[in-house]
């Protein structure tokens, strides 16, 4: 059991928590992931870590399912059935030179904090971080964002209603004809990634992503993650997660991760109707 | 002398229409009336063929014999003696290519059911709290076994009862490796494995869970920590055929199909959350035990048409002639001579069916098997909603790209002497983790040997 020592609301869809597992914290780098199973008869998904200190790791969580919505309800000193990790393979922390990291989605910010911040360690390395979210109000409070580890920081809003209008694709755009990027990070949103692939391409700019399919153990073991890079079959939990932009099939990452949409709505339904014999 | 019964006392099981129903035991096991009859007919030999044939050298004879007088609790206690998982093996070992293979009783009519006997002694001492006694004299050595399958479990109660401290390093969030993880609970119920591996913790075994040695310890950390090594890793990475269409949705690896049933108890969903699709028409690639558990897993999760799909003809099958029989009762469809081209899907992504050719089989090939061709031109189509490609497993490459100072064998296994120990001093190695496909009482057998291996080298080492 892993106890809960915060817990946080980030907008109105996302929210932090931070927990005890110090074997998990001492050994975390960025890019790393960790496996949740919330309650005993939980199911195991990967999840993003933007900090590690003190024997405790903080995540991002959207509400998107059964899992994160039960696991929303629950309070600071309540415990976490299971925290595996650290996961994945992470890259290296070296000098890059002009480096981005972009994010518009839950994941993909909690891992642009934690690269951010030790990318910035690096002499020679110029971070520029770039963050979108919906609207005003989705933006996250300030602390939790990569500001403060980046060299150059871009907030855009979809809307507009706060910082620069649109999705981080058009600061990068305008960073690329001007020639002045190394090299890109990113995670978040796959068809925002997809799209960012495309856009770098052309200027042979490096671009890895972060893309982590469907999980079941999470050690190499079941090949439900299994991804296609140059046609090669790599699996997300041990090779990855992060991989070449330029060399990922998309269509197909995309396509497999809606496949138990239908199981998830399921699971959903019977949660909500068990909870409301329970009330 | 009394005339000995040639016939096996039967085995009650579940009607097959029973049990397509759900996952609980298909074998009802013997009651003690049955259990002492059966052990009656053994006409112990003087020099046991079924005791030679035993991976693990139990005294088979003298359990029987005890069996056959009603002593259940010494019955237990001997086949305790030489294996720390009685109630497991005597499920799962392939005893008629062991044990009973050479029984004499063979000659004149059915083997002794020794599997059978196993698991009734040992079910009998669960039931009624029966346990053998023991102390533990403590001793110098720190032991590191790595993955708690059945090769782990009985190198680290061998080492724990010469008096080592041993740490049992498990990735997963439970212990048992493929008992917990590959093996169903209507052929191994899963209390069945807990109460098992409960002894682990009795005899002061520390297990640590979500250790993945690797990845989140180092093999090196290990090598400082430990004066001795067991690396009992598995053979847990799955294979794909690598065909076209192998991308779309509704093709799994029987690793992950039987991963979801196991351990993550799919069958219960939604009471238990991890999802599993199964279709109406579900295909099954391969015909070993772990394609039967696939197919007999899906027939149970409500598939209306299950076949397996083979290459070679039943009789070369590589499954246990009772899990191959098993499959057929609760009507699994054995598709003879056919070898998959390609997986067909629509535009959703999702697969439709596959395409096949007929084969034909020649002259025996290096397995001794005789090789199947394809007949050219003969290539055919048939619907399918779910896909499982169950053509066995290599050991994780998690574990191995990660210690690069271990010696591997071609096939990726790790490479071993005839102690198995690998080419590094004090580091063991056993069960699939270097054969690659091995059984789970060899696995046990491999646990015993390294054990002794380590003792061995420990002994020398303090002198």
């Amino acid at each position: 059991m892993y106890k809960i020592t915060r817990k946080e609301n980030l907008n109105t869809d996302d929210y932090l928590i931070e927990v005890e597992a110090p074997n998990v914290a001492y050994r975390f780098k960025p890019g790393n992931f960790v496996v949740l199973i919330a309650v005993p008869k939980g199911e195991r998904i990967p999840m993003s870590i933007q900090k590690a200190e003190d024997g405790k790791i903080t995540m991002f969580i959207k509400k998107l399912g059964k899992t994160t919505i039960e696991l929303d309800k629950s309070k600071v000193g309540d415990s976490i059935e299971q925290v595996i990790g650290p996961m994945g393979n992470p890259p290296e922390i070296k000098k890059y030179g002009n480096v981005v990291f972009s994010s518009d989605l839950v994941c993909g910010h909690a891992e642009n904090y934690a690269m951010c911040k030790e990318l910035k360690k690096i002499e020679g390395n110029y971070v520029i971080s770039m963050q979108t979210f919906s609207n005003r109000s989705q933006i996250y409070p300030e602390n939790e964002l990569s500001k403060n580890f980046s060299d150059e920081y871009y907030l855009t809003t979809l809307d507009g209603s706060y910082g620069i209008k649109g999705h981080y694709k058009n600061v990068l755009k305008d960073f690329l004809d001007k020639g002045k990027i190394d090299f890109i990070f990113a995670g978040g949103d796959l068809p925002a990634l997809r799209d960012l692939a495309k856009l770098t391409k052309p200027y042979d700019v490096p671009t890895i992503v972060t893309v982590r399919q469907v999980m079941v153990d999470a050690t190499g073991m079941c090949g439900s993650c299994r991804v296609f890079v140059d046609g090669e079959m790599k699996l997300t939990c041990i090779d990855g997660p992060m991989f070449d932009a330029h060399k990922l099939n998309f269509e197909d990452i995309i396509r497999r991760m809606a496949m138990y949409k239908k199981k998830e709505a399921e699971a959903m339904e019977y949660y909500n109707k068990r909870n409301k014999s329970i009330e | 002398m009394a005339k000995v019964n040639r016939i096996r006392v039967p085995m009650r099981e579940l009607p097959a229409e029973e049990r397509i129903k759900n996952f609980n035991s298909v074998p009802l096991g013997y009651i003690e009336e049955e259990a002492v009859a059966e052990a009656q007919r053994c006409i112990h030999c003087e020099d046991p063929p079924c005791e030679k044939n035993c991976p693990l050298n139990m005294e088979i004879k003298a359990m029987i014999k005890e069996i056959g007088q009603g002593n259940f609790k010494e019955a237990f206690l001997i086949a305790k003696k030489d294996n720390p998982i009685p109630a497991i093996a005597g499920r799962v070992c392939p005893q008629e290519t062991q044990c009973e293979e050479n029984c004499n009783m063979r000659k004149i009519g059915d083997p002794i059911n020794i599997g059978k006997l196993g698991a009734f002694v040992a079910d009998w001492a669960m039931k009624n709290k029966s346990s053998e006694e023991f102390q533990i004299k403590e001793r110098r050595g720190k032991i590191a076994v790595v993955g708690s399958g059945p090769a782990g479990i009985s190198c680290a109660v061998d080492l724990r009862k010469l008096g080592y401290r041993v740490t049992l390093f498990e990735a997963l969030h439970k212990a048992g490796g493929v008992l917990q993880y590959g093996i169903p609970a209507f052929r191994l119920p899963k209390d069945i494995v807990n109460y098992e591996l409960s002894y682990l913790q009795k005899i002061g075994v520390d297990v640590c869970l979500n250790s993945i040695v690797g990845q989140n310890i180092l093999f090196n950390e290990l090598r400082k920590e430990f004066d001795a090594i067991f690396l009992g890793t598995g053979a847990g990475a799955p294979r794909f055929l690598g065909i076209e269409g192998e991308k779309l949705m509704g093709v799994y690896s029987a690793n992950e199909f039987l991963i979801r049933v196991n351990l993550m108890k799919s069958y219960k969903f939604p009471e238990y959350d991890t999802p599993l699709i199964v279709g109406d028409k579900v295909g099954v690639i391969g015909a070993g035990n772990v394609a039967m558990d696939a197919a007999r897993c899906a027939k149970r999760l409500g598939a209306k048409k299950v076949y397996i799909l083979y290459r070679r003809t039943k009789k070369e099958a590589p499954a246990r002639a009772e899990e191959l029989q098993h499959a057929l009762e609760e009507g699994v469809t054995f598709k003879e001579l056919v070898n998959p081209t390609k997986v067909l899907g629509n535009k959703d992504g999702w697969i439709t069916g596959i395409e096949l050719i007929k084969m034909k089989l020649s002259k025996p090939d290096s397995s001794g098997r005789p090789r199947p061709e394809k007949i050219a031109g003969t290539e055919f189509a048939m619907e399918l909603d779910t896909i499982v490609d169950a053509l066995g497993t290599k050991p994780n490459r998690l574990f191995l790209s990660r210690t690069s100072e271990l010696e591997t064998e071609p096939y990726g296994g790790i490479k071993v002497n005839g102690n198995l120990m690998t080419n590094i001093e004090g580091v063991t190695a056993g069960g699939d983790a270097i054969s690659g496909g091995a059984t789970v009482i060899i696995a046990l057998g491999d646990g015993r040997k390294a054990a002794k291996s380590i003792h061995e080298y420990l002994t020398k080492l303090y002198r």
